[in-house]
């Protein structure tokens, strides 16, 4: 089979094009590409077959259905997707398809050729190509059509929005990070040779000389590596609370100045080597922290990068491509297979599967077909679809992730603004104690005073104690985003490690919330009971009633004609030859007795006599008994509440090896029901699906719900499980004790650091190098510790 | 010893350059992406994007 000359794919022999390049008649195999090749042949740029590697097959290939893109010529979409200067206009945009050195060559002649084109930069590397014209002339629809027509598959790209904060944050941080290392290094150097110098001695020339580049190498590290902590401590000031910057300020500014005044006035000692090192520790620990900071930040903004920029929106005569933040509630769009969903909606025709991994860890496509939820950010595998969109922007299931993940990291938990203020407090008593520790020393000794003085300041500062909680609660909340847990209240963490009871709500929670076959009972033994489902599934197959679900896939080849839905009774079916019904007992076998009406039971029968029965219930998620089962092994009670019936809520709770549990339960019960285990002592974790049981929820101590996307927007829970599984209830628990155990190793430490240190530096044993080293080891340490909670795994 | 009137300052200098030059590498971006390059070589390059089809 020969390959089509333009695009490389092989040609159906029936249907062949020819192409006349270089006087050479050529096999192409579409219109698409024998139009592409007479449209370069004819813009003189045959040399482009010449140039080029060997095609992939399809590359360069014009998609059967190109895209319109008349409405980029617009100037509200110029200002959306590119640059206006005066007469001229800029845009970047991005060229898919392009695979080789030729495709550049190819790009760039074209568009220079059009007069009214200024300039075309391709960057092979990256795929884009950066255009200049003259808006008389052209415009940005009439280039992207262009492309189009060349057989790539062109896309605006919005103008880069500026640096992302937390990215300016880290360039700053590292440079803060070099300068205050390379200046510790240094001052170290020449505070050898000046020990050295005490030892053995030194010209007081020399002296002088070395005393001077070390106050020049420490200068940029005071003033330009140490200015967060000097401004966070003016700050601090300003509020009347003061901060752990405090110290480090005063213990910063004034070994600066001691060791300036030293250095002129020809004294003892100068301590530029102690203040060098003591702001590269901070600094260090700083920027760890930040780090881990980030690291959630960059998770949420992998999130935004997901959507498309342009979709492609059905209007009355046409599609229409448009930027994606145009779409209003109400629109139609085309959504291609691979491209990703744009908004949340409703699929209208079609069906497809699609990828929600990114939203809830569920790896599997999920099948979605026409009326079905689909969740922005996901991505269409199958088919082209055609969806409404419900909601755009925030608003959709993505934006709420987002901003749940943005509140969780701000979020202050009660707990931290505790540590906070004790924090504060022991800011004031530490410089008091150093003040009485100054004020004895220069009265027994005057010339070790300013020393000492600066040692129980540096060694005291309060760092590990200030770091130890917050440091710990951000590393978790990160770990359990990554786990598809979003926090969205601080609190939870340490409220989940000391949980008691976990009170579970049933429907939608520990079950899937949507009905299955638990038991068939033949009530005429002409067939067998096997044969009674495969009728009855393949008399559901036309029904969308919820009930139908529960038969799906067991007809086994079982077909039934002429079907008849009997709203809020049943439905009736010929299979082969015989009239069959399937519903409520008295549309079955009319006449019956009513009062056996149980709504959970249905039957099936033919010609007024019933035939089987098939016992209905909700069934649990797959990962239920295991979840309840190891919870068991963390907290000590297990609890069901249930608005259901007694049979079916004690057949669940027996199935998961609970004890506790209540049936026909109306939310107020179900808050009673917690009211009653605190005052019993208990703190209780609710676990319910987070909008039926919403106030519910808000009564325990803490709430978890599990969450699809769909719903996301609507759900209110303190902790929310993203997801459909239950298994990452265990994980929260796990990493709840976890972090709490850490933040008490990290407290702990803290408080016994500063008890021995506090003592010797006041006792003049600690010289404010060793100070500086064992202060920030301290508080580095405690970072570093919290830090391990980022590779939580049960 | 007087050697050391020269040699230090030179080596303030070549430290002033080294600052500046990690400066201009910071503020070039070099450094924005600190996790994704110690991954770098563990990854394929010759993964394709999943397969999609126009049916």
């Amino acid at each position: 089979m020969t390959a089509c000359f333009h695009c490389g794919l092989p040609i159906d022999p029936r249907h062949q094009f020819w192409v006349e390049i270089d006087g050479e008649s050529r096999p192409v195999c579409c219109p698409g590409c024998k139009a592409v090749a007479e449209l370069i042949r004819d813009s003189g740029m045959s040399n482009y077959y010449a140039l080029r590697e060997a095609p992939e097959p399809g590359a360069g290939r014009p998609a059967d259905d190109a895209a319109d893109w008349r409405a980029f010529d617009r100037d509200d979409m110029l200002e959306a997707f590119g640059a206006i200067d005066g007469d001229d206009a800029e845009a970047s945009i991005y060229v898919g398809g392009m695979y080789c050195a030729a495709c550049s060559w190819l790009i760039e002649s074209t568009l220079t050729k059009q007069p009214a084109i200024e300039s075309a930069e391709v960057d092979p590397v990256t795929h884009r190509v950066r255009v200049r014209w003259r808006r008389a002339g052209t415009g940005l629809g009439r280039i992207l059509d262009t492309l189009t027509g060349l057989g790539y598959e062109p896309q605006p790209l919005a103008p880069e929005s500026g640096l992302r904060p937390e990215v300016a944050e880290q360039r700053k941080a590292l440079k803060r990070l070099l300068v205050a290392s390379l200046g510790m290094m240094q001052a170290m150097m020449f505070a050898v040779g000046l020990y050295a110098g005490d030892f053995e001695g030194i010209a007081r020339d020399m002296q002088l000389f070395l005393r001077l580049v070390s106050f020049v190498v420490t200068t940029p590290v005071v003033f330009y590596s140490a200015r967060p902590f000097f401004a966070a401590a003016w700050r601090g000031l300003l509020r009347r609370r003061p901060g752990m910057d405090l110290p480090v300020a005063i213990a910063v500014g004034s070994a600066y100045v001691a060791s300036v005044f030293s250095m002129l006035t020809g004294g003892e000692a100068v301590w530029f080597d102690s203040v060098t090192m003591f702001v590269f520790f901070l600094t260090l620990g700083r920027f760890l922290e930040m780090r881990a900071r980030h690291r959630s930040i960059d998770k949420s903004a992998a999130l935004s990068g997901v959507l498309p920029n342009t979709v492609t929106r059905i209007e009355q005569d046409a599609d229409t491509v448009v930027p994606a933040s145009r779409l209003v509630p109400g629109d139609r769009v085309r959504v291609r297979p691979g491209e990703a969903i744009p908004a949340d909606g409703t699929l209208l025709t079609g069906s497809t599967s699609v990828d929600e991994a990114l939203l809830t860890g569920e790896s599997r496509p999920q099948p979605r077909a026409v009326g079905d939820a689909l969740v922005a950010g996901s991505v269409n595998l199958d088919g082209i679809i055609e969806m409404r969109v419900d909601r755009t922007g925030p608003d959709t299931a993505l934006g709420t992730i987002r901003r749940l993940a943005e509140r969780a990291r701000y979020a202050r938990p009660d707990f931290v603004q505790l540590a906070d203020r004790i924090a504060g407090w022991l800011v004031v008593a530490l410089l008091g104690i150093a003040a009485i520790v100054g004020g004895w020393w220069s009265v027994t000794d005057p010339e070790r005073a300013f020393v000492v003085t600066l040692s129980v300041l540096v060694v005291t500062c309060p760092c590990a104690l200030a770091l130890a909680t917050p440091a710990a609660f951000s590393a978790a909340a990160t770990r359990l985003a990554e786990l598809h847990l979003l926090v969205t209240n601080g609190n939870a963490i340490e409220v989940l490690a000391r949980a008691t009871r976990v009170v579970f709500d049933k429907t939608g929670t520990l079950t899937v919330g949507a009905p299955s076959i638990v038991a068939t009972s033949g009530l005429d033994p002409a067939r067998s009971e096997a044969d009674y489902e495969h009728i009855a599934a393949a008399l559901e197959a036309a029904s969308t009633h919820p009930i139908a679900a529960a038969f799906a896939g067991r007809a086994a080849g079982v077909r039934a004609t002429d079907h008849r839905i009997a709203v809020g009774e049943g439905v009736a079916a010929t299979v082969d030859g015989v009239r069959w019904r399937l519903g409520r007992r008295g549309f079955v076998a009319p006449g019956s007795p009513a009062d056996q009406d149980d709504p959970s039971r249905i039957y099936l029968g033919t010609g007024g006599r019933l035939c089987a029965a098939f016992d209905l219930a909700d069934s649990l998620r797959a990962d239920a008994a295991d979840t309840v089962h190891r919870l068991r092994t963390i907290v000590p009670a297990v609890s069901l509440a249930s608005g259901d019936g007694e049979a079916a809520v004690s057949r669940i709770a027996a199935s998961l090896g609970i004890g506790e549990y209540r049936s026909r339960c109306t939310p107020q019960d179900k808050l009673d029901m917690i009211r009653a285990a605190q005052r019993a002592g208990d703190t209780v974790v609710m676990v319910g699906d987070g909008i039926n049981d919403a106030p519910v929820l808000a009564g325990a101590d803490a709430s978890v719900a599990l969450s699809d996307g769909a719903l996301l927007a609507q759900t209110n829970a303190d902790l929310i499980m993203l997801g459909t599984s239950l298994t990452p209830l265990v994980t929260a628990f796990g990493a709840a004790r976890w972090t709490m155990r850490i933040v008490r190793q990290n407290l702990a430490w803290a408080i016994v650091y500063n008890v021995v240190a506090v003592p010797l530096a006041a006792a003049g044993y600690v010289p404010p190098w060793a100070a500086a080293i064992g202060m920030s080891a301290s508080s580095l340490i405690v970072v570093l510790n919290a830090l391990r909670l980022s590779h939580y795994a049960d | 010893m007087s050697i050391l009137y020269v040699l230090i300052p030179l080596g303030l200098l070549m430290l002033g350059a080294a600052v500046w030059a990690f400066f201009w590498a910071v503020g070039s971006g070099q450094f924005d992406d600190l996790d994704t390059p110690a991954m770098r070589i563990v990854m394929d390059d010759d993964e394709k994007p999943p397969p999609t089809s126009d049916t």
